[in-house]
């Protein structure tokens, strides 16, 4: 049963030829043989065939997005070149065959991530003998070094109390160049493995360092010193670094990635090392080996001789004292970083300011000027300024006169330098300037508008010109065309609008058409005019609708009275 | 692995087992999932014949049967227990393929070097894994919540235990642990229950078969089941264990500070301001008997942060748990023997993370604040800032409410320069599986596949240096 046979029984006629061509020819190209159910359903849609393209199933992109593509399991050993290690098995794209084939003597592809890091070898023990030797050479003149540096600085504080701030700055100055070093050494030790505990720790040491205290200042370096002493005579004291132990720890600083923390807390207990003795020894160590070979590059080998156990030990003193803080000294001394800041803030300011007075000073703008009022625009902005300064130039001139007399004269100032972008910046002394020079008879460029300004013009003058002054009227800068002016009399409702327009039209003034409804010569004295036309006519209909509104009222009124 | 898919975000599916025991529950899933196939008690029946089993029957009352723990202090304690358990559980529930898949088992830092090995050894010999991974359990918790430096503190059954960790690594020096737990509120709960509820039976669920609902003074109304002979004291046990879980999960709450401060007025004044008709709740026991608690519900939660002030006052409980301060004197597996007591007189404080005990008082009674900052003062100062700002709270019994809460209130007030962060993961679900989830991010991630190690690595390499470098 077709469609038409439906129709049929319906009895509806139905004309063929109202089909448009150009579906009928789609229709006749489309009829694939069709069976069973889905020609039946197929004739139900009928001639009538809908905007949709049927997809029946013949289109070859749908075949290939069902095709499966393969995946297999396959066996993979990770890190295979380690030996004995474990064979898992993951899935892969691909057929067996293909993926047999390829990853035959592919390398597991996260073994490139299976990286150690660089580290020297260590030496044989004849050489380790004669390294520590100098090795411990070299960290007694340095300790020594550093403390008397301690010991003078903290005399030099004492004697001179008041100057303890820059005591601690000369400090801050040796804890951070330690601190600073070890980073890019490690950086460079590590190379590929990228975070550095290290680094993340110790960055943030130097402002740290910076908030502390001076009174802690003052009292810590002598501490610090005699607990240097003591770790002094315990190094030199009973047990000195053995091959052995030192062969163990380049052994961990290898397994463990130079995780420092980690392989002071793995080292065994027996040797009673601390963090600084191991690193101590590590730096030491690899300092002269690299020497001896030769290799490693100078930052590198700079930054290991910058080590210091001593300045680490003092820099963990400081650390840890400004954790002790308690919380009123905390309070204390943020109040006190804020008034630091508060000062900051002023000086700069002040600074700025002097800056700017001074550019106004020296710095004649002249290659602006000339461009800046060619525009039209530009005229109009000068033209206000100039206006304004007037203003507030007569005031004070009046007041001013006679000191302004006894004063010296002013370089010359360019007009562009107090023009409308320095606004902001005009400080008293700057406008005082400008009006001084307002008041000075022979000025080098006078312009021809100021000419015709200074000149008073008659009221017929001012019509010729165009003049006209704005007496409190607020005036946006920039250009406005007159015909497309803001008239006060055109904010009306829309419908009111159109009543005003269509009686414009009856009255037969003409206007520029369209929904501007505005005069075809758009002069001051016509837009004044217009402006209080349309206000008169706006009244005159606002009358005639309360009239009308009366007028039904009372007619209202009167039928219903004549009803009673 | 798919090509493309990949090297984005570095995992690589293999399908390993990961087995996370505790002492309360243990966790069975495949890794790349992201909440294990099985958690089910560590316990395991064993009958009269010594028959063992699982399931069902851990609840099945019968005569001779025993229910007996696996584990202790999160250790396996029962090998033979054990491994009849996983045995159960990968062949007959999960129908693991040994020869295809690697299992990784998470461990607690205090496994002696002598019970690893037994650990390892067991699962070579006993299963047919191609290779396996022993993962420290907070750097597992580390993993799951994606926070490589951290501290983690673990509130579990068995132990409290707070572990610094470093790139992933745990530091084990500075490791701090007491058991003052899950199961030391159970039995504080009961302690209470018998002392001040004298009238409360305290009788299991399978012992009645009809009840009705009674307001606590008055006596139980029930109708007893009829029960098979001998049942065992463990079977026992552990049914009632069920009474004081409950409690402890439907009753507990934090209070904002100690109960019983030093200031014996203030507390009184604070207790009183407790004991108000909104803070009680209401349990009903087994046997129907309805109880009140109010002031003992803050108590119990209490506990934890101040165990000292809370004695025993059945002898054998107080017995079970002697004062614990938390300090370890654990020989890691790098020590081959105890150190050498050399007198570093000047032993330069901070420089030196090893924690200096409080000599003072060896016994001293630490509670769950001050265990924990007593590890982060033992922290060497580069880490501590880094340490204090990610302190990770897991555990199921860390699920108290207002515990996180009062634990960063004394942290806090205990250290005022430094920032102090908890982060904690919301549901009790997540907490008591954070480790197993953190074992199977890791077994998923196509880097870590090279940290297998088979059997005949380990046979090769030895088990000291396995276990010290590639278990570490
Ligand atoms: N909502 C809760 N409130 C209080 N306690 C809870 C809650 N949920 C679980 N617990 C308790 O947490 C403990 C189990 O915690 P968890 O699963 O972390 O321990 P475990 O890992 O099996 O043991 P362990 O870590 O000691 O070896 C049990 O004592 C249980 O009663
Ligand atoms: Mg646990």
């Amino acid at each position: 049963m077709s469609a038409n046979d439906v129709l049929d029984v319906l009895n509806v006629q139905r004309d063929d030829l109202t089909q448009p061509a150009k579906k009928k020819a789609r229709s006749e190209a489309a009829p694939a043989p069709k069976s069973g159910i889905s020609r039946e359903l197929y004739n139900l849609i009928g001639a009538n065939t809908p905007p949709i393209l049927v997809n029946m199933g013949n289109n070859r992109m749908k075949d290939r997005k069902l095709r499966v593509s393969p995946w297999t399991k396959m066996p993979f050993v990770p890190n295979e070149r380690a030996g004995k290690a474990p064979t898992l098995h993951h899935w892969e794209k691909g057929a067996k065959e293909l993926l047999m084939e390829t990853s035959k003597d592919k390398p597991y592809y996260f073994d490139k991530f299976v990286v150690s890091v660089d580290i020297p070898e260590m030496v044989d023990e004849e050489l380790f003998n004669q390294f520590m030797v100098e090795i411990k050479e070299r960290q007694k003149q340095m300790a020594q070094k550093f403390k008397t540096s301690l010991h003078n600085k903290v005399e030099a504080q004492k004697a001179n109390p008041l100057g303890a701030s820059s005591a601690l700055t000369v400090k801050k100055e040796d804890a951070p160049t330690v601190v600073k070093e070890e980073p890019t050494k490690d950086d460079s030790v590590k190379e590929a493995s990228g975070e550095t505990p290290l680094v993340s720790s110790n960055g943030k040491e130097p402002t740290e360092l910076a908030d502390q205290q001076e009174t802690e200042a003052e009292n810590k370096p002598l501490e610090a010193i005699d607990a240097m002493d003591v770790d002094e005579e315990e190094a030199s004291g009973p047990l000195p670094w053995t091959y052995e132990e030192t062969k163990l720890l380049f052994e961990f600083c290898k397994n463990f990635e130079l995780k420092w923390f980690v392989i002071n807390d793995r080292f065994p207990l027996k040797y009673g090392r601390s963090l600084e003795d191991l690193k101590e020894q590590f730096y030491a160590m690899c300092l002269m080996i690299m020497t001896h070979k030769s290799i490693g590059n100078p930052s590198l080998i700079d930054s290991l001789k910058a080590f210091l156990k001593p300045a680490e030990i003092e820099r963990k003193h400081y650390l840890l004292n400004l954790l002790k803080r308690t919380p009123s000294e905390i309070a204390e001394e943020s109040l006190l970083v804020i008034e630091a800041r508060r000062f900051e803030i002023a000086a700069k300011k002040m600074l700025m300011e002097r800056a700017n007075l001074l550019s106004l000073l020296d710095l004649p703008q002249a290659a602006l000027s000339v461009q800046q009022y060619q525009s039209s625009q530009g005229l109009g902005n000068l033209y206000s300024q100039l206006m304004i300064m007037d203003k507030n130039q007569r005031k004070k001139s009046q007041q001013k006169v006679l000191q302004m007399a006894s004063d010296p004269v002013p370089p010359p100032i360019p007009v562009a330098a107090s023009s409308l972008h320095k606004r902001d910046f005009q400080t008293h002394l700057q406008q005082y300037l400008s009006g001084y020079l307002k008041q000075q008879p022979q000025r080098p460029e006078d312009s021809a508008i100021q000419q015709l300004l200074s000149k008073k013009l008659t009221a017929k003058e001012e019509e010729a010109y165009g003049l006209f002054y704005h007496a409190n009227e607020r005036i946006n800068p920039g250009v406005i065309l007159r015909s497309t002016q803001r008239l006060s009399g055109l904010q009306q409702r829309q419908s009111v609008f159109r009543a005003v327009n269509n009686m414009l039209q009856e009255l037969d003034i003409p206007t520029a058409g369209g929904t501007a409804w505005k005069p075809n010569m758009p002069t001051r004295k016509t837009m004044a005019k217009y402006d209080e036309l349309t206000k008169a006519v706006v009244a005159l209909l606002e009358v005639k609708k309360v009239k009308d509104k009366l007028e039904a009222e009372i007619e209202l009124i009167k039928s219903q009275r004549e009803l009673r | 692995m798919s090509t493309n898919a990949g090297p984005v975000y570095a995992g690589d599916e293999i399908n390993a087992l990961v087995l996370d025991p505790g002492t309360y529950t243990t966790r069975i899933g495949y890794s790349g999932d992201d909440f294990p196939k099985t958690i089910v008690p560590s316990l395991y029946a064993k009958d009269e014949d010594n028959s063992i089993h699982f399931d069902a029957s851990l609840d099945y009352a019968k005569t001779k049967r025993q229910v007996l723990p696996i584990l202790k202090d999160s250790l396996i304690e029962d090998w033979e227990g054990a491994v009849a358990q996983y045995r159960h559980y990968f062949d007959d529930v999960l129908k693991v393929d040994y020869e295809e898949q690697p299992i990784l088992i998470t461990e607690p830092v205090w496994g002696t070097t002598e019970y690893r090995q037994k650990l390892i050894e067991t699962f070579y010999e006993e299963f047919n894994f191609p290779a396996l991974y022993l993962a420290k359990t907070p750097s597992c918790v580390s993993f799951q919540q994606g926070r490589l430096t951290c501290l983690v503190v673990d509130i579990g059954h068995d132990s409290v235990s707070v572990t610094p960790v470093v790139d992933g690594i745990c530091l084990l020096r500075n490791l701090m642990k007491t058991h003052y737990a899950g199961l030391f509120l159970n039995d504080q709960i009961k302690d209470t229950l018998v002392s001040s509820f004298s009238k409360l039976d305290l009788s299991p669920t399978y012992k009645i078969k009809t009840k009705t609902a009674v307001e606590y003074p008055l006596a139980a109304q029930y109708v007893a089941r009829d029960l098979p002979e001998s049942i065992t004291e463990s079977y026992d046990q552990t049914q009632q264990r069920r009474i004081f879980t409950e409690a402890k999960e439907l009753l507990l709450e934090t209070p904002e500070k100690r109960l019983n401060s030093s200031n014996a007025q203030q507390a009184a004044a604070y207790k009183e301001e407790l004991k108000k008709e909104e803070n009680e709740r209401t349990m009903e026991a087994p046997l129907g008997q309805v109880f009140n608690t109010c002031l003992e519900r803050f108590a119990w939660a209490d506990l934890l942060f101040d165990p000292a002030s809370y004695p025993f006052k059945d002898q054998s409980l107080a017995d079970k748990y002697l004062p614990n301060s938390g300090e370890l004197s654990l020989s890691s597996p790098y020590d081959d023997y105890r150190p050498i007591k050399r007198a570093r007189k000047g032993e330069t404080g901070p420089a030196t993370p090893t924690p200096a005990p409080d000599s003072a008082d060896p016994n001293k009674i630490r509670g769950l604040s001050q265990l924990v900052n007593h590890a982060i003062s033992n922290i060497d100062i580069d880490l501590r800032t880094a340490i204090a700002s990610t302190i990770i709270v897991t555990g199921g019994s860390s699920m108290i409410p207002q515990l996180n809460d009062r634990l960063n209130a004394e942290l806090l007030s205990a250290n005022p320069a430094l920032k102090i962060k908890i982060h904690a993961s919301g549901t009790s679900l997540e907490r008591t599986t954070q480790a197993w989830m953190g074992g199977s991010v890791l077994a998923s991630l196509g880097t870590f596949h090279q940290m297998w190690v088979s059997k005949a690595e380990y046979e090769e390499a030895g088990a000291e240096r396995i276990l010290t470098q590639r278990f570490r």
